[in-house]
């Protein structure tokens, strides 16, 4: 038998051990391959007959041959009998029997939030920037253009540090830092945690998140803000939700506008998720205050810019229906799998 | 707060609907919160007249009353004490319905038949008054419907005013909002005075210390008010905007406060020393009971007015109970003024005082409007008081000067905005909001901000009301444009994200907790680093008073709280910022927390072994893991201590040279506080030493082109000696072609002996130019096999 010609007895004799459905059929394989007046026998004694060039490979190949082929038999032997389940019992097997194997954990939704919120502001050439949580007075009031009596300035809204310091009421200071360290062009989303001194309740939390987006360019409109929010709502919401404007008053922008999205729930014919209004109020916005782009020593002649932010708990509340923002922060495992 | 539209009309004639006029001012800057609808349901509310009343027998706090419904006397039993015989009173007769729903019934109370109800304020839904009940005019006629006594049903709307436009914290302010948007004209009352007294300056004289503290101050003289309650529709005004009426003379300066937000003070004339008025800094240790009767510890950052003694109010926030306005007083001083903003707030917030006044001062009142609110109050008291108005006014530093135009440039408009406008749209704009224009041309308008709207101070503030006076919706939405800034980095931020999602893949859930926690559950943890913990100032509560310097407590806690719901079982991890202080400062830290609790879902075979060992493997083996997929420098172990971990079962964490975290048991006590019973591993390390590096990329490594040969071996050692010892000695100086180790089973038996124990590997060799022949492998595993024997004494048990 030339070499071609084993390779493909071979690759037979493979197949039909597999194929083989009783133990009776097993030992009819055994038999034409390896019995004593079997292929393999007869490959032997006909070796001499071989090419020179081939005769090595084909005894070598016949030996590994007639090895694996016993030790498959032997297997499929004991699929067939016994215990072992084979191929005749398998109409029994329980499929419906629970699955096996890795589960993967869940991430927290307000990661999930931040992290698609990234991921939908980063497809507009946003990137993320993240500075600290202690934040100096300055950074989270003054650069803002907050007077320094507005009423959030209050002790009794901002958590304060014994060396000055403040925790951050807002992300909009990491706009700040990052203007300072750079010249436009700024386009950068900000998530993070912010802290107010609020007593916890159904919708308040001492402990919350944020994601602020500023753009800061040559011509920036609002027009443009208005597009970019557009955009985040169908990404985040749905295809069909719409966004709309109303004045409202930041100090560190003007004009201020306060950004609605047309409820998902009832396309905004009005539910008991938007109040019955067929809108929910999602971010607060506007055009960057000149006397911000004054203050980290931007020409405001030549810069224009918007900024934007939002509340990451408000937003994962609405997309999952969490009615409570309590639940968010009890790490409660029948909580956080449903993620 | 809050706007009765019947008083927005006496200023502006709007036909529009409470929802229209709503809907407009939502979409001009001022959001409307809710519209009320005060007395409606009232409709079956009469007025009685009390004929007589006794103590009922029964009961010492109830009235037995005979009550007139106009046509029939009827017994009702009361619960309140304000009233006598010939008062007339709001009275719920049987059939008659509260805003509440409920219908009046004949009831019997303690044995005594009762035929109405006598109605409080609050139960009609008309304030929040529940001192006693409502008495009406004295004629008012018994049998009259109490909504027709009352001027009907108010709508009010309940208004959130930005910090911005203190011009809008007044009906007038507001009836100038609803008069730009439908372009209507605003009509403002000018105050007829009747000033028939001797000249103020013979009453009395003002000082003002300090211009900066008190811009402008005026002060009027009214003697011969007759003290009594103010007529019912102002009552029912100040109601429906949440201030309690007192009497017809405080009652005006509320009014007027409300009418054009400029808050106006009355004094006892007669209690002022010297019959004079001071305007100065409190002295230090000074004292003073506030109207509240409040007893207030002043200081030099604080406004008082005074008289020639002693502080008679603090300025702009509250009047002293020693001046105050009552039944016995005959003469009345008027104040009106302006005081400094910020000072304002910063003596409201010191002494925890906030009131209507302080509110407005705080925000800016307008210096102009000082001298027609005094104005005002005077003519109303004159009218509603009888009071005699003394000739003329004190005014101290008088009008302000008018501010600078500013200049608004049309093209800088159009860009900021992305919408057009033509010259003629933005002075029509102009116009509708009373903002006077020096000059204009077709490249820019030059505006005079008027003194009502401290708010317009630069152009951006003029391009703002534009923008909202024509609407916002008609922004267009330009296609967002997808600008990349080359130079941004954020490799770190997309680190963490890839690490959360790595942590996800091997089987943990992502927990959240707040930065702060108790004092209590950190010193459970130790209390030897409490030099580094953050407090806050101020905590809202105890639970929340320490910056966390460690995400370990909150870990076992949030397992805990799992336990003491029955679930046992749980993997988790948090990623967050620690907090602590180091130098002379506060650093910030992200840190990562493992945590592991039984046996959780879908962790394999091994995860049923929930032994003290087997736990410790597991969490080990996760880092391992979690280092491999982050392609992060390996961590090696080193044992430690730690407060939260058993002694024995704790390691330090290195990369390279730095301890970069922990990891161990928990303590079996606070385990046992929870109630956990099987062991919790935790571990806590630097975020930082974890994440990958963008372009830090693992290179290739060709594949092995010749087979490999295995070789097993199981040695014979003293339990002293650690699998690590093993590795070690196999490694130390193994040949090239030595490629794996791999421990596979761990053996203890009475045969093998105390103390001694069997550690099984199988070995891999491989040659990377080619095939190895067993006579090569076995001289390469005999020289390791003698090594073994040599330094670690291992008898070794060859298969
Ligand atoms: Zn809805």
């Amino acid at each position: 038998m030339d070499l071609e010609t084993l390779k493909k007895t071979v690759a037979e004799g493979l197949e039909e051990a597999g194929a083989a459905q009783t133990a009776d059929a097993v030992e009819a394989v055994r038999i034409t391959y390896l019995g004593r007046k079997g292929l393999m026998p007869q490959v032997m004694k006909e070796l001499k007959t071989v090419a020179p060039e081939e005769k090595a490979e084909v005894g070598r190949l016949a030996n590994t041959f007639k090895k694996e082929l016993a030790e498959l038999l032997e297997s499929r032997r004991e699929e067939l009998s016994g215990d072992g389940k084979g191929a005749a019992e398998s109409a029994t097997f329980d499929y419906t029997l629970p699955g096996r194997g890795p589960r993967r954990g869940t991430r927290h939704p307000i990661s999930a939030v931040i992290e698609e919120a990234v991921a939908i502001f980063g497809r507009m050439g946003f990137t993320v920037a993240e500075g600290p949580d202690v934040e100096t007075p300055y950074h989270n009031f003054e650069a803002l253009n907050t007077p320094g009596y507005h009423p959030s300035m209050d002790r009794q809204d901002t958590f304060w540090l014994d060396d000055g310091k403040l925790l951050r009421t807002q992300t909009s200071p990491v706009q700040i830092r990052v203007m300072e360290s750079r010249t436009p062009p700024v386009r950068i989303v900000t998530p993070g945690r912010c802290y107010r001194r609020d007593t916890t309740d159904a919708t308040h939390s001492a402990n919350f998140h944020q994601i602020e987006g500023l753009y800061v360019d040559s011509q920036v409109s609002l027009a443009d803000l208005k597009g970019t929010l557009a955009y985040f709502a169908h990404e985040m919401m749905g295809p069909d939700v719409a966004v709309r404007f109303r004045p409202h008053f930041f100090p560190f922008t003007e004009p201020s506008v306060e950004c609605d999205f047309s409820c998902h729930v009832c396309s905004g014919s009005g539910c008991r998720v938007c109040k019955g209004s067929g809108w929910i109020e999602i971010a607060g916005a506007g055009m960057v205050d000149p006397r911000v782009f004054e203050k980290v020593g931007y020409d405001p002649e030549t810069t224009t810019g918007y900024a934007f932010g939002m509340g990451i708990e408000r937003i994962a509340m609405i997309r999952y229906g969490i009615p409570d923002i309590r639940l968010l922060y009890e790490n409660d495992m029948r909580f956080l799998r449903q993620f | 707060m809050k706007l009765p539209l019947s008083w927005l009309r006496e200023y502006v004639d709007v036909d529009a609907s409470a929802e229209e006029i709503a809907e407009k001012l939502t979409f001009s800057g001022t959001e409307v919160e809710g519209i009320e609808h005060v007395g409606a349901g009232c409709e079956s509310i009469i007025v009685g007249e009390v004929l007589a009343w006794e103590k009922h027998p029964k009961a010492d706090r109830l009235r037995l009353c005979r009550v007139s419904d106009g046509s029939n006397e009827l017994p009702v039993v009361c619960g309140a004490d304000n009233f006598d015989a010939g008062d007339k009173v709001a009275l719920a007769p049987v059939g008659a319905t509260l805003p509440d729903g409920m219908t009046i019934k004949e009831a019997k109370l303690r044995g005594e038949v009762s035929q109405g109800m006598l109605c409080a304020e609050d139960e009609l839904g008309l304030s929040a008054d529940h001192a006693g009940i409502m008495i009406l005019p004295a004629d008012a006629a018994a049998g009259t419907p109490l909504l027709d006594v009352m001027g009907g049903v108010e709508t009010v709307l309940e208004l959130e005013v930005t910090w911005n436009r203190p011009d809008c914290l007044c009906v007038i302010g507001m009836a100038r909002e609803v008069a730009a948007l439908y372009g209507l004209d605003l009509k403002i009352p000018e105050p007829a005075l009747e000033e028939t007294g001797k000249p103020v300056e013979e009453w009395t004289r003002v000082e003002v210390q300090d211009a900066a503290d008190c811009p402008r101050y005026t002060a009027r003289v009214l003697t011969d008010a007759e003290l009594k309650p103010s007529p019912m529709w102002m009552r029912r005004r100040l109601a429906c905007c949440g201030v309690r009426p007192i009497n017809n003379v405080v009652d005006i300066t509320n009014y007027v406060m409300l009418e054009c937000g400029h808050p106006l003070h009355a004094f006892d004339f007669a209690m002022l020393k010297e019959s004079r008025i001071v305007v100065r800094r409190a002295a230090e240790g000074e004292q003073m009971a506030t109207l509240d009767d409040e007893e207030r510890r002043l200081t030099p950052e604080m406004l008082v007015i005074a008289d020639a003694e002693r502080p008679v109010a603090v300025a702009g926030i509250m009047g002293g109970a020693g001046s105050e306005i009552s039944d016995a007083t005959q003469t009345v001083l008027l104040e009106s003024a302006t005081f400094d903003p910020a000072l304002t707030h910063r003596t409201s917030v010191a002494l925890g005082l906030s009131t209507e006044s302080s509110h407005r001062f705080e925000r800016t009142v307008d210096r102009a409007t000082v001298e027609w609110a005094s104005r005002r109050a005077a003519a109303l008291m004159g009218e509603h008081c009888g009071a005699t108005l003394a000739a003329g006014v004190i005014d101290v530093c008088g009008e302000a000067a008018g501010q600078a135009p500013i200049v608004c440039r049309l093209g800088r408009l159009e860009s900021l905005l992305g919408v057009s406008f033509s010259r003629d749209e933005v002075l029509a704009i102009l116009a509708r909001l009373q903002i006077p224009v020096a000059e204009s041309n077709d490249e820019t308008v030059s505006v005079l901000p008027p003194s009502f709207r401290p708010d317009l101070k630069i152009e951006a503030d003029i391009f703002e009301e534009i923008a909202r006076m024509h609407g916002l919706d008609e922004v267009p939405a330009a296609a967002p444009m997808g600008r990349v800034v080359v130079d941004a980095d954020d490799a770190r931020p997309r680190a963490v994200v890839a690490c959360r999602d790595h942590l996800v893949g091997l089987g943990l859930s992502e927990i959240m907790n707040y930065s702060f926690l108790s004092e209590q559950l950190v010193d459970r943890f130790g209390k030897d680093a409490d030099d580094r913990r953050v407090a806050l100032l101020d905590p809202v509560s105890a639970d929340h008073g320490i910056m966390r310097d460690s995400l370990i407590p909150q870990m076992a806690e949030s397992l805990g709280h799992n336990a003491a719901h029955q679930e046992l079982n749980a993997a988790c991890f948090e990623i967050g910022s620690v907090f602590y202080r180091a130098g002379d400062g506060i650093q910030e830290e992200d840190h990562l927390s493992i945590g592991l609790m039984g046996q959780p879902q879908g962790w394999g075979d091994g995860a049923a072994d929930t032994s003290p060992e087997g736990t410790f493997l597991r969490i080990k083996g996760l880092l391992e893991e979690l280092v491999r997929v982050q392609n992060a420098p390996a961590l090696e172990l080193q044992p430690d201590t730690h407060p939260a971990f058993e002694p024995g079962w704790c390691a330090a964490l290195f990369a390279g040279e730095e301890k970069v975290g922990i990891l161990g048991l928990l303590v079996a006590p606070i385990r046992h506080q929870w109630r956990i019973q099987v062991p919790v591993a935790m571990a806590e390390l630097k975020l930082d030493a974890i994440l990958s590096q963008t372009h830090d990329v693992q290179g290739f490594k060709a594949i092995p082109v010749y087979p490999s040969v295995a070789r097993d071996l199981a040695l014979l050692v003293d339990e002293s000696v650690r699998h690590g010892d093993i590795v070690q000695v196999i490694e130390s100086d193994a040949p090239m072609e030595l490629t794996g180790v791999d421990l596979f089973d761990i053996f203890r038996s009475e045969e093998i002996g105390e103390g001694r124990k069997s550690m099984a590997y199988s070995l891999t060799y491989r040659s990377a130019e080619r095939t190895l022949t067993d006579e090569e492998t076995n001289r390469l595993h005999v020289a390791i096999m003698d090594r073994l024997r040599q330094e670690l004494k291992a008898e070794i048990r060859e298969r």
